[in-house]
C-alpha cells in the first residue's frame, strides 16, 4: 500500500531557495509497487512532493503556443509561487482562464523542478486543485505554515547543535532525538546546501515577517476600537434628533480622527444596527 | 555485479533478513558463473540460507504475516481439536502461549505433545491473522523443542492478567484488568444462537484513552458516570481498535466515590483534543479521536449515490453485484482527504454530515442533478465549494487495504483562534530580527 504524499505547508521563500531533487531508487520502486515519487529537498531538509498553499493570485498569462498553458503567480507574505497548468490539468486551466486578479486562492499542487542548466533550477507547481479562498483562510494558512516551518527550523537547529562537535561525520541518525522522518532530510540538506545557523535565522526572520504582515491584532482591534469611539461621539452629540453628519465630521476632525475612518465606522455601525439615518445626512444612535 | 540483478538481490535480502547483502551477492555471482538460470539460482540461495535466517521475536513484536520466526515461550493452555480439513478429519492443537512481553494464541497443525507450563522453543513458525489478531501457526516445517524448566517466568506469573491503562491495550492483550469511567451506555437486543438477549454497549475512558466495551450481563447499578474496576475482561480487536468484553468470568466492581483515582468522570468526559494527523497515521486504529486540517481533495465516489436495498452496497446503473437489478435507494456521502501538513487522511462522511458540510440536502442535490441533467454536477459542485477549506472531524480510524480511513461522527469548522497562536509564535521568535 502506498501512502499519499503529505501536502506540505511551506512559504515561497523556502521552496524557491531549493535546488536539489531526490529521485526514487530502483529498490524503493520495487518495494512500493512501482510508485516512484520525486522530491524537492529544501534547505531546511523538508522533502516536498506536494504542497498546499493559500495566497493571492496576482498574474495570469497564457504562455502556450498550440494549446493553452496558463502561468500564474500566487503570492504569500514571503514571495511568490509560480504555477503552470496545461491541457492535462483541465479544471485548473479553466479556473485560471476565468479568474480575476487579485483574488485569494488555495492551491494543492505537485512540485515541479526544471533545470535548463546546472545551478539555476526553475521551481513551479502543477495544480491538482485550485479554488477561490478568502482572507480568513489565508491568515490561517500563514499561521499554520509559520508554526510548521518553525518546527522544522527548530529541529534543524537542535540537530546542528548536536553535530557541532563532529561536523564531518554526521551520525545524528543514531541519536534518535529528532524523529527519523525529519533527520533524514536534515542530513541531506547539510550535505547538499551546507545549511547553517545563518540560513536558519534568515528563515526565522522571514517567518516573523510573514506573521507580522497578516497584522491580525491591529486590524481587527483597530476597527472595533474606532466603532466604539465614534459611537460615543454620536451619543455625546445627540440632543434627541440625531447628529448632522457634517457636525460629526468636524468634531471628529478636531479629535484627530480622519474623515475616512469616521465614514467606515459609521457604515459599520449602521450595518450592525447601532445607529440609523432618519433623514439623509442625519445619524441617530440607538441606545 | 551487473546492475540488472539488483532487483533480485533486493528480493533475496528482503526474504533473508539476517543474511548480509554481500554474502548473497557472492553466492549469486558464483551460481551465475556456472550459468545457472537466475530463477534457479534464487531458489537455491533461499533454500541454503533459510534455516539460518530465523528471526527471534518476543510475543508483543509479532506481526501478522511474519514468516520464519523463532520464539521462546511457555504454554499456558492447550487443547486438542478435531477439525474438518478439506474433507479429511485432522487433529490440531490450539491454546495460548506467553513470554514476559505478552500472550498470544497458537495453533499447531501437526501433533505435538505438550502440557500447560512447558517452556518451548519454536523455530520457523509463521504468524497469521485469527480474529483480527496475530496467532502463531506451527506447521509441518516448524520445529518445537522443550527448554530448561527455569528458562522463562513461571506459568503462574505469566498467566496473571495484566493491569493496564486503556491506551496500553493492544494486539498482545487477550485479557486485561483496569479501572475506567463509563461515559456512554446503551442497551441493545441481540439474538445469539437463537436466544434473545439484552446486552450493554458503551464507551469507557480513563485519563489516557477511551475504548468501546460490551457487557454480556446487565451490570446492576452501572450507568453513565459510574467508575468500574474490572478484572479478566477479554479484549477483541477489530481493524486495529481494541474493544473490551465484560463476560461471566470478568469480575466487575463499582468504585466508591471516595477512592482516589488519577481521573474523575468529569475529567475524562470531554471531547478529545485534536491530534496531528501524522500521529493518528502511526496507529493502526484509534477510537474516538479528532483532527483538524484542510480539505485537499474530494475523492471520486462522493456526491449522490445509489445503494442496494438488500445489502446497502453502492450500486451503479441500478445493478447490484449480488442482487442483480434493483431499485436503488438514493444516499449522499463525501470521501475527502484531510491534510494538516503532518499527514493526510481519508475521511468518510455519511449523509447527515455530508449535508452539513456541503450545505445542501440530498433533495436539493437531486434537483441540482435534474436541472443539469448530469450525475457529476454534485461532485463537481462539492469540489469547488469545499476544496481548500478547513474542517475538523471527530470519529474513529481504522486501517484497511487502502490505508488509514477516518469515519467521522461529527464535524465542525475549526475556530480561528489566531491571536493566541500568533502571540505564541512571536514568543518563539523572540530576539529574531
Amino acid at each position: 500500500m502506498v501512502e499519499r504524499e503529505i501536502a506540505h505547508r511551506i512559504f515561497a521563500k523556502e521552496l524557491n531557495d531549493s535546488s536539489s531533487t531526490i529521485h526514487s531508487t530502483i529498490d524503493e520502486a520495487i518495494n512500493s509497487e512501482g510508485h516512484t515519487p520525486n522530491y524537492l529537498l529544501t534547505p531546511v531538509g523538508t522533502m516536498v512532493n506536494r504542497v498546499f498553499i493559500v495566497g493571492v493570485i496576482t498574474e495570469v498569462d497564457n504562455v502556450g503556443t498550440d494549446t493553452d498553458t496558463w502561468k500564474a503567480r500566487v503570492v504569500d507574505p514571503s514571495g511568490a509561487f509560480t504555477i503552470y497548468a496545461g491541457q492535462y490539468q483541465p479544471q485548473a486551466a479553466i479556473f485560471l482562464s476565468s479568474v480575476e486578479t487579485p483574488a485569494f486562492v488555495s492551491v494543492v499542487g505537485k512540485v515541479r523542478v526544471y533545470k535548463p542548466d546546472p545551478g539555476s533550477p526553475i521551481i513551479s507547481l502543477r495544480p491538482e486543485e485550485i479554488h477561490l479562498a478568502d482572507e480568513g483562510m489565508r491568515n490561517c494558512w500563514v499561521t499554520d505554515t509559520a508554526e510548521l516551518t518553525l518546527d522544522r527550523v527548530d529541529a534543524f537547529s537542535k540537530m546542528l547543535s548536536l553535530c557541532e562537535n563532529d561536523p564531518n561525520s554526521c551520525n545524528c541518525m543514531e541519536n534518535m532525538v529528532i524523529p527519523s522522518n525529519l533527520s533524514e532530510g536534515i542530513c541531506l540538506a547539510i550535505d547538499n546546501y551546507g545549511t547553517d545557523a545563518d540560513y536558519l535565522n534568515e528563515l526565522r526572520s522571514v517567518v516573523k515577517k510573514c506573521i507580522v504582515s497578516i497584522d491580525l491584532a491591529s486590524s481587527a482591534d483597530g476597527d472595533k476600537y474606532l466603532d466604539v469611539v465614534v459611537m460615543e461621539l454620536l451619543e455625546e452629540l445627540d440632543k434627541g434628533k440625531g447628529v448632522e453628519y457634517m457636525d460629526l465630521l468636524s468634531v471628529a476632525n478636531s479629535r484627530n480622527i480622519n474623515e475616512k475612518a469616521v465614514d467606515s465606522a459609521v457604515r459599520s455601525l449602521l450595518a450592525k444596527g447601532q445607529c440609523y439615518e432618519p433623514k439623509i445626512g442625519i445619524i441617530k444612535p440607538i441606545s | 555485479m551487473d546492475k540488472k540483478f539488483a532487483p533480485h538481490i533486493e528480493e533475496l535480502t528482503k526474504a533473508l533478513e539476517n543474511i548480509s547483502r554481500s554474502t548473497i551477492e557472492d553466492e549469486l555471482e558464483l551460481l551465475l558463473k556456472y550459468r545457472v538460470p537466475i530463477d534457479e539460482a534464487k531458489r537455491s540461495i533461499l533454500k541454503k540460507f533459510q534455516n539460518d535466517s530465523l528471526v527471534s521475536k518476543k510475543v508483543n513484536d509479532l506481526a501478522i504475516g511474519d514468516k520464519g520466526i523463532a520464539l521462546e515461550v511457555r504454554i499456558l493452555n492447550i487443547n486438542e481439536k478435531n477439525v474438518n480439513l478439506r474433507g479429511d478429519t485432522a487433529t490440531i492443537f490450539s491454546g495460548a502461549l506467553a513470554d514476559e512481553t505478552g500472550l498470544c494464541s497458537f495453533t499447531s497443525w501437526k501433533p505435538i505433545s505438550l502440557n500447560p507450563g512447558d517452556a518451548i522453543r519454536i523455530r520457523n513458525a509463521t504468524v497469521r491473522a485469527w480474529h483480527n489478531r496475530a496467532e502463531v501457526s506451527i506447521g509441518d516445517r516448524s520445529e518445537v523443542e522443550l527448554l530448561e524448566e527455569t528458562y522463562l517466568p513461571d506459568i503462574s506469573e505469566l498467566s496473571v492478567t495484566p493491569v493496564k491503562k486503556l491506551d496500553e491495550v493492544g494486539y498482545s492483550d487477550m485479557f486485561i484488568s483496569s479501572v475506567a469511567a463509563v461515559i456512554e451506555l446503551y442497551h441493545r437486543d441481540v439474538n445469539v444462537k437463537g436466544k434473545d438477549l439484552t446486552i450493554i454497549e458503551g464507551v469507557m475512558a480513563d485519563e489516557t484513552s477511551r475504548l468501546p466495551f460490551v457487557s454480556w450481563s446487565l451490570l446492576d447499578g452501572v450507568d453513565i458516570g459510574t467508575i468500574l474496576r474490572f478484572e479478566d475482561a477479554s479484549v477483541s480487536m477489530y481493524r486495529g481498535v481494541p474493544s473490551i468484553h465484560l463476560n461471566e468470568s470478568t469480575s466487575v466492581h463499582i468504585v466508591e466515590p471516595d477512592e482516589h483515582l488519577p481521573f474523575t468522570f468529569a475529567s475524562v468526559n470531554l471531547p478529545p483534543k485534536p491530534l496531528p494527523i501524522g500521529e493518528v497515521l502511526q496507529n493502526e486504529g484509534m477510537f474516538d479521536v479528532s483532527v483538524e486540517g484542510n480539505i485537499v481533495s474530494i475523492r471520486p465516489g462522493s456526491g449522490v449515490i445509489a445503494r442496494c436495498p438488500e445489502c446497502n452496497r453502492v450500486i451503479m446503473k441500478n445493478t447490484c453485484r449480488s442482487h442483480g437489478v434493483v431499485e436503488g435507494i438514493q444516499d449522499m456521502r463525501i470521501k475527502l482527504i484531510l491534510d494538516d501538513g503532518t499527514g493526510s487522511l481519508l475521511v468518510m462522511l455519511n449523509r447527515e454530515l455530508s449535508e452539513i458540510v456541503y450545505g445542501k440536502t440530498l433533495q436539493e442535490s437531486e434537483s441540482l442533478m435534474g436541472k443539469a441533467m448530469s450525475a457529476n454536477v454534485v461532485y463537481d459542485d462539492m469540489k469547488s465549494i469545499l476544496t481548500g477549506h478547513y474542517l475538523g472531524v471527530r470519529g474513529n480510524t481504522s486501517k484497511i487495504e487502502y490505508g488509514v480511513t477516518f469515519v467521522a461522527k461529527s464535524v465542525w469548522v475549526p475556530s480561528e483562534d489566531l491571536d493566541k497562536r500568533v502571540s505564541a509564535l512571536l514568543e518563539r521568535l523572540e530576539g529574531v530580527e
